[in-house]
């Protein structure tokens, strides 16, 4: 059963950030809740104040800047951004992840500030985002700041938010010449989160040797992970079928899975060593041809 | 296929609830809703095994909203059980009393005036427990130290089960090659859609009106009369819509009962729905088994002897898994000739939630390990996998030795049409392949120990002036379209239109007496009572007839299509419905009436009848992940004369989709007595985009004890599927699963051991 | 507690609750407005049984707070047929036996249909699977329930029914 709470509905940002500073530890906000109002109904989240940011739709935009690259409102829909033709020229990645996240009735409420904010370990904007080196804009109402959405995460289910600050933007930077972004999560069944994923980013120079890497592993450990060991491996090589095998093998070091009833640890740890090779194949590919 | 030719049977009709289903005008005891209704909610046990050392409710009564607490003492405290005519079978008193033996029974119930309070109420009632040491584990909980679970019962063996035929230890002798297994087989969530749920009524004139979503409105009207102390006839169970059951809702529930408790000590409307973690961990589920299989075979193929033992995991209480020990056991032979057959079962008490039926009864369970090894013996021997089927399958006419005997069987033709399918299919890309798996199952439970050894079904027909049919059936449609197969035999029968039957069902009330919906009976039972009552009812209507034409009532009378008529000339009649007009007139003021019923008289103990099937599924694996996609599922089918054919359709594809679960998907750990995932993200069903198509290639055959030749369907295609999977798995890969579900982790590990050298797992 | 004014349309009629913030739309629709069709079948937003329409989206009624839809139109299962006439999806239905128990019918119905104005023709099968992705069925194994939605979408029920909304 959900606690009763006050609802605060804010007409804008100004007023929405008016009353996080008010209220601060005491109040929560909601967006599109498809994760709040489970964890709400199961007694796990109780406050006082409830801050509805779903009507701001001042943050719902998709808009491409040819400097700073893709900006992402925070109440913009699942949906909307995989419906997008910008996103699926522009970043097919995001689109076929987004395509794959829950259900389309989650997607056409659920928002993509929302999902980040949750900060669920196992969520699939998170890891593609950081792969494609996506930076947050966090407001209160002092000012704003940038943070990169690998650092976005301190630990399990958190978030460097203060409770006076909302998550306003989500910003991908312009893709790269000769560079792509793969991903892939491992499930039983269609859509449902990654019992492990991963993220890869690859970017290629006029010699076919790997430029620069970025690998994202999802649900191997409380927050999604930089695999920079891995990445070292392919830095700098032409990448083959034995580099694509090496970089496997070393995420499944870098990883620090837990087990649950769905996987154990070292099944975690083999389930990324094959997606990792895997991935950085496909992303290899991909960006070879671009 | 033959053409049709019947008018309504095997058409392609509406279901006769469609239009309410499907514009959302269906009412679920989920639905209901009284004047002054209050709702339950139930205090359930944290532990696996304890003593209640006393219940305090007093802060609970104080809540503002609460208007009742009850607890176990507030009840006769009867031990009940489905089977009741077996009183070491009745061992759950539901709302228990002195001990708790599973994680989720229930302690107390409380009613108030709505969800909210009444769950801050269960918070507010004191329990004392003295926590005792719990098993889990059926093979733990045999051992001779073990935790007593019931008293008296040694070991917590709750039932055992033998069945024998031949010399086995002689039939084994003349084998040339025998080979032994071990196998593990995970239970299983019912997971309908609609939770078990019930609203009890009970008024001042001392009489209880239970709306409960339940396979057997009979079993609960008398079930309830035991438990409560009253009268059956006081009591009318409802039950217009039910949202699924599979099995799991034809015994007596927390819902129905503490409802009833409740409402009998406020002369109010109580409702109790579960929430679906309830659903998972407080209901009975499908039965975890290990299961022990020694099979000896001559070196053509010839099936000599085979020896099964078998421990069942039976939870806190019996429940219908008594029946499942036998079934599984009965359905292990099936369908082959075995010289000797030896199984015995034994059901073991654990502290886990109670297992019991669940679509197939024991019988998935038992063809994932014998039509496994069955592959593998073949594989052994360079053997092929159809022909020793062949060789050995059942076929019409054969006598199971003291266990049954079987009517029509197309078993044959369905090796035949699968072999061809298969040949059809041609070499399959890397890493696919397809399994097969025979099955052949009951056609209705001839077993009924509630009140009296034998099954039986009634049914009412009654005409009405303008035509129109009620037909009033005890039978319960719970979605497998019971209501239309049945309207339909009566339809053909009577040789009207079907827009012209009314069916009535679900209420004890109106409808007569029939033990519901399970052990696919319906369609063969009820379907019987069901022809019968037509055909009485059309008797005394063709009396008129034969008065009004002077034709002759047995050689030249016919009513089809709407149309009485001379049978050798068609256009000399008249319209049905002035018929029953003029029949009716000239009657004393009533309406005909047609009564039918039927048992199945010196049919064995099993079954009258025997469906048969052999599944092919092609799977796909990902042999570096394990993952397992299922491509398609094809099935020679036979079921007798089909009845009702979008409802065959829809019973096929609706038993792979649950059968598949049971085969790769559904894993249902339970830990310390604990279910680990009770809930609907942690456990998987599958969904749309991963249901395979299936084909149903179906056999012509004609069942003498089912009406108009028909048998059942849908609840023998749970059977096959994940022993295709797991043969499938074997050829794509050549491992050997021997537990199910099988997930992608055990086939990684299986790989693994392989390589080792380790042969099969 | 505060309770708040909600004013909606629900199958274009419009609707007034006064409630506690906490109510989700599927319970303002079942127990305040009285709307049966719609059903709940779990805790954790998985089932889809609670699917109702949005200004035209799919939504899970238990996943949105009744609140946001002020001002929105809801369609519900009831809002479908017009004057009796029902909706060609409904027809389908009927004609594949795309149902058995029924509780998830109204929900798969209304995923059906907003799947179906978004992509009146799908490019094949799967993806009308993908639009009905967050619905379960136990009972029918979905295939009929595919194939009653490519029905309609291969224009079976045009000039039968207006398909056209």
């Amino acid at each position: 059963m959900i606690h009763d709470f006050t609802y605060l509905k804010p007409g804008n940002v100004k007023e929405a950030l008016a009353m996080l500073a008010q209220h601060r530890d005491s109040a929560k906000i909601i967006c599109g809740g498809q994760s709040l109002l489970i964890i709400m109904r199961q007694g796990l989240v109780v406050t006082e104040y409830l801050v509805d940011i779903k009507g701001l739709d001042e943050l719902s935009y998709i808009i491409y800047d040819p400097q700073a690259g893709l900006k992402i409102g925070a109440t913009t829909t699942h949906r909307t951004i995989e419906s997008a033709s910008l996103v699926r020229e522009k970043y097919p990645v995001l689109a076929a992840m987004e395509t794959r996240l829950a259900s389309i009735q989650v997607r056409n409420w659920g928002t993509i500030g929302g999902n980040l904010a949750h900060a669920d370990a196992a969520g699939d904007p998170a890891p593609v985002l950081i792969a494609l080196n996506a930076t947050v804009t966090i407001a209160s109402s002092i000012g704003i700041r940038i943070v990169p959405l690998e650092e976005f995460y301190p630990g399990l289910f958190e978030t460097v938010l203060s409770p006076d600050e909302l998550l306003t933007e989500v910003i991908v930077p312009p893709p790269s010449a000769r560079s792509a972004t793969a991903y892939q999560k491992f499930n039983l069944l269609e859509s449902d989160q990654g019992i492990v994923a991963v993220a890869v980013s690859l970017s290629v120079n006029d010699a076919g040797v790997c430029r620069d890497a970025r690998v994202v592993l999802g649900n191997a450990a409380p927050v999604p992970i930089r695999a920079k060991n891995t990445e070292r491996v392919l830095i700098g090589s032409k990448l083959t079928e034995k580099i694509f095998a090496k970089a496997g093998e070393t995420a499944r070091e870098e990883a620090d899975p837990v087990a649950d009833i769905h996987a154990s640890e070292d099944y975690r740890r083999h389930l990324i060593a094959v997606l990792t090779r895997r991935v950085t194949k496909e992303a290899w590919e991909q960006a070879c041809q671009a | 296929m033959t053409a049709n030719k019947y008018s309504v049977l095997n058409t392609r009709v509406h279901n006769v609830d469609g239009y309410p289903k499907v514009t959302g005008r269906a009412t679920y005891t989920f639905d209901v809703k009284l004047p002054g209704m209050l709702y339950g909610k139930i205090l359930r046990s944290p532990h696996p095994h304890a003593r209640i050392i006393s219940i305090d409710t007093t802060e609970a009564l104080k809540l503002p909203g609460v208007k009742a607490v009850v607890t176990g003492k507030d009840t006769l405290g009867v031990k009940q059980g489905i089977w009741r005519r077996y009183p070491e079978l009745c061992d759950e008193q539901i709302l228990t009393i002195e001990k708790v033996r599973y994680i989720g029974e229930p302690v107390a119930a409380v009613a108030a005036i709505n969800e909210e309070i009444a769950e801050q109420a269960l918070d507010l009632i004191d329990v004392r427990y003295e926590v005792l040491p719990f098993v889990d584990d059926p093979m733990e909980a045999i051992k001779k130290d073990a935790p007593m679970i019931h008293d008296g019962v040694e070991r917590n063996v709750n039932v055992t089960r033998h069945i024998e035929w031949g010399d086995v230890e002689e039939a084994f002798e003349e084998a040339d090659y025998v080979r032994e297994d071990w196998f593990k087989l995970g239970g299983q969530a019912h997971m309908c859609m609609e939770t078990r749920a019930a609203v009890a009524s009970y008024t001042p004139d001392k009489k209880l009106t239970v709306y409960t979503s339940t396979q057997s409105p009979y079993y609960h009207q008398a079930l309830l009369a035991g438990v409560l102390g009253l009268r059956e006839s006081d009591i009318r169970v409802i039950a217009h819509y039910v949202g699924g059951g599979f099995g799991g809702k034809f015994e007596l529930d927390a819902a129905q009962f503490c409802a009833s408790v409740l409402s009998m000590k406020l002369s109010k409307p109580v409702k109790i729905v579960f929430t679906r973690e309830e659903d998972f961990i407080a209901t009975k589920r499908r039965t975890p088994m290990y299961y022990y299989v020694r099979t000896g075979v001559k070196k053509d193929g010839t099936f000599c002897a085979r020896e099964a033992r078998v421990f069942t995991n039976g939870g806190a209480y019996t429940g219908m898994g008594a029946t499942a020990l036998y079934l599984t056991g009965f359905f292990h032979s099936f369908p082959y000739k075995w010289k000797a057959y030896r199984y015995d079962g034994y059901r073991v008490y654990t502290n886990s939630l109670p297992s019991t039926s669940m679509r197939g009864f024991g019988a998935p369970q038992a063809m994932f390990c014998s039509e496994q090894q069955i592959d593998w013996i073949a594989a052994d021997l360079g053997l092929d996998n159809i022909e020793i089927r062949r060789k050995n399958a059942h076929t019409a006419g054969y006598e199971v030795p003291g266990q049954a005997t079987i009517g029509s069987c197309g078993l044959g033709q369905c090796l035949d049409r699968i072999e061809e399918w298969i040949k059809a299919k041609g070499t399959l890309p890397k890493n696919r392949a397809i399994g097969i798996s025979a099955a052949g199952f009951m056609t209705g439970g001839i077993f009924n120990w509630f009140d009296s050894p034998y099954s039986f079904s009634s049914a009412v027909v009654t005409i009405n002036v303008d035509g129109v049919v009620e037909l009033h059936v005890g039978a319960q449609d719970i979605g497998q379209g019971s209501n239309t197969t049945l309207a339909m035999i009566c339809a053909e029968t009577l040789g009207v239109k079907l827009e012209n039957i009314k069916v009535h069902s679900g209420d004890t009330d109106h409808c007569p007496a029939d033990l519901g919906a399970w052990g696919s009976r319906q369609t063969l039972m009820a379907g019987n009572a069901v022809k019968m009552a037509a055909e009485d009812a059309k008797k005394q209507l063709l009396e008129f007839a034969s008065a009004k034409f002077g034709y002759n009532i047995i050689y030249d009378l016919d009513i089809k299509d709407d149309w009485v008529h001379n049978v050798a000339r068609p256009e000399r009649g008249m319209n049905y419905v002035d018929l029953v007009k003029e029949a009716l007139r000239g009657k004393d003021g009533q309406r005909i009436i047609g009564r039918g019923h039927y048992t199945p008289h010196r049919k064995g103990m099993i079954s009258p009848a025997y469906s048969y099937m052999v599944q092919a599924v092609e799977a796909e694996i990902d042999v570096e992940t394990g993952k397992l996609s299922i491509i398609g599922c094809t099935t020679a089918h036979d079921c007798g004369q089909p009845i009702n054919t979008l409802g065959l359709i829809g019973q096929l594809e609706g038993a792979a989709s649950m059968a598949a679960g049971y085969g790769y998907l559904e894993n249902m750990p339970v830990e310390d007595g604990k279910v680990m995932n009770p809930n609907l993200v942690d456990y998987k069903i599958i969904r749309a985009p991963d249901m395979p198509e299936c084909e149903i290639i179906e056999i012509d055959t004609f069942e003498p004890e089912g009406p108009y030749g028909a048998k059942e369907a849908g609840e023998g295609l749970t059977n096959p599927t994940a022993a295709a999977l797991g043969n499938a798995i074997f050829h794509a890969t050549g491992l050997q699963m021997k537990q199910a579900p099988i997930m992608p982790e055990m086939i990684v590990n299986a790989f693994r051991e392989k390589e080792k050298g380790g042969g099969t797992p | 507690m505060e309770k708040q004014l909600l004013r909606f349309y629900v199958n274009d009629q419009e609707y007034e609750l006064f409630i506690n913030p906490k109510t989700l739309l599927v319970e303002a629709l079942r127990d305040h407005l009285g709307f049966t069709g719609t059903k709940r079948g779990c805790d954790t937003a998985s089932c889809g049984v609670c699917t109702v329409m949005v200004n035209g989206m799919a939504v899970k009624g238990c996943s949105v707070l009744a609140v946001q839809v002020n001002g929105m139109n809801v369609t519900t299962i009831e809002g479908l047929e017009k004057d009796g006439k029902l909706d060609p999806i409904q027809s389908a239905f009927l004609d594949e036996g795309a149902f058995q128990c029924g509780f998830c019918t109204s929900g798969m119905i209304m995923s059906a249909r907003a799947f179906l104005n978004e992509t009146p023709v799908p490019k094949d099968t799967m993806e009308i699977r993908r639009g009905i992705e967050g619905n379960l069925c136990r009972c029918t194994g979905y295939n009929s329930i595919v194939r009653a939605i490519d029905a309609v979408a291969k224009g079976k029920y045009r000039g039968v029914c207006d398909d056209s909304k």
